[in-house]
């Protein structure tokens, strides 16, 4: 199936217009946001819990509950900041309890640190998936709404609750960290020119 | 190496200068100070690589077809209990963590027994200790044998009182107590039985009725029963 993919403002008022026909029962709508938002939630929330069954959960639980109160949606803020504002809270609870669980469970795998460059794209993104898993989830959430998922510092702060400087500091200190775990980050002009090269191999 | 950037707000603003979702006040500034601070222009590098990287197309590609189908049974009530589903399978895949969450139900229900008859208990001697206790002379437990309680009007002094109960043939036995009232009895009873105590009792309390400077009498002895009207 491919893909529908909404951008800008008319992508926004189809969304709320998608919103509004959930809230008056129509699974059809239901079934289009559902596809529109499942491709965006399941990387970064595979990406944060590392684990793609809880990952669909975090997905189903959040739609649960889109289905239940699309009718208290007033288009006071963006779709995808309500959605994911949701998201962020089931994600959050998920994430908890699964590292709880991983921590007395799992060996947690720690990320080798390494000076070499990365060959590819896709290689600097599993460093990077890597470094992310050492972040708090604040700090990984944070992260991952603003890199991956372009939102504005005021979306963040809208989507996470809390005021848009706690957004920056969480951002500012993520940043520092995954330079200190991946050094090849100081050198970003060398390392973004040999990752576009490995990937067009 | 290019020198730290002494400009925090530029800094903290340069995720948002990758993901093009600065508003442009804020981004002409931030671009003005980028093509003028080498360390600022080698951090906004920094942030549009992760940009890059992590909106790189993913290899996996998701299916979202069967979990929706879930979600719509869920919705549609097909599965009623999904919470409770997903913690048993959650548990499945930690054992450990299914060991610790178990409990043997016999115990859970003998702790909830023992709590909730511990706290009827608290209950029910709070609510004990709360009530006001009275006592009255007309208790039962205070009855004394062949003895009349009497209580004097409060002007009495206690020259007129042992002079008044002399007179009446009666001593003192018991009293007087914080609220004043005396218990006495007829001044001679040896020898004598229980039906002429009882009798002497009787004649007692009905002396000491008629003087004015006495306020009751009261015979608690079913026995010595006389009608003594408060005045």
């Amino acid at each position: 199936m491919t893909e529908p993919t909404y951008r800008g403002p008319a992508g926004v008022a189809r969304e709320v217009d998608l919103i509004a026909r959930v809230a008056e029962g129509d699974r059809k709508a239901f079934e289009e946001l559902y596809h529109l938002y499942h491709r965006r939630m399941s990387r970064f929330l595979t990406r944060l819990t590392r684990r793609y069954d809880l990952a669909e959960e975090v997905i189903n639980d959040t739609f649960w509950i889109v289905w239940r109160k699309a009718h208290t949606f007033r288009g006071e803020s963006q779709p995808s900041t309500w959605i994911l504002g949701i998201a962020y809270r089931k994600a959050r609870n998920a994430f908890r309890a699964s590292a709880r669980l991983a921590e007395k469970n799992l060996q947690v795998h720690e990320l080798p640190l390494t000076t070499e460059e990365p060959a590819g794209v896709e290689e600097l993104r599993d460093w990077l998936g890597r470094a992310l898993a050492q972040l708090p989830v604040e700090q990984r959430l944070a992260v991952e709404l603003c890199y991956e998922l372009g939102h504005s510092c005021e979306e963040i702060a809208a989507i996470m609750d809390c005021p848009v400087n706690t957004v920056k500091t969480r951002l500012f200190h993520a940043r520092a960290k995954l330079q200190k775990l991946l050094p090849q980050l100081a050198n970003p002009v060398s390392t973004l020119e040999r990752a576009r090269a490995g990937g067009q191999e | 190496m290019a020198e730290s950037c002494r400009n925090e707000e530029i800094g903290l603003l340069l995720p948002w200068l990758a993901n093009g979702r600065l508003q442009p006040p804020d981004r002409i500034r931030v671009e003005a100070h980028v093509r003028e601070c080498e360390h600022c222009a080698r951090d906004a590098s920094v942030q549009r690589l992760m940009c890059d990287a992590l909106t790189e197309p993913d290899r996996v590609s998701y299916a979202p077809g069967p979990s929706f189908r879930k979600l719509m049974s869920r919705i549609d009530g097909r599965s009623p209990a999904p919470r409770e589903e997903r913690r048993t399978s959650r548990l499945r895949a930690f054992p450990i963590a299914a060991h610790a969450a178990w409990r043997p139900p016999g115990l859970a229900w003998a702790v909830s027994f023992l709590l909730v008859t511990g706290f009827a208990a608290i209950a029910a001697t709070t609510y004990h200790w709360s009530q006001p206790r009275y006592t009255t002379h007309f208790a039962p437990a205070h009855v004394t044998p062949n003895v009349v309680h009497i209580a004097f009007v409060p002007s009495v002094s206690v020259g007129e009182t042992e002079a008044l109960l002399r007179s009446a043939g009666a001593r003192v036995v018991e009293g007087p107590d914080a609220t004043g009232v005396f218990g006495v009895s007829p001044a001679s009873t040896a020898g004598t039985s229980t039906a002429q105590a009882s009798a002497q009792l009787r004649a007692l309390a009905a002396r000491l009725h008629t003087d004015a400077r006495v306020r009751w009498v009261e015979p608690l002895s079913a026995d010595a029963s006389v009608e003594t009207p408060e005045r």
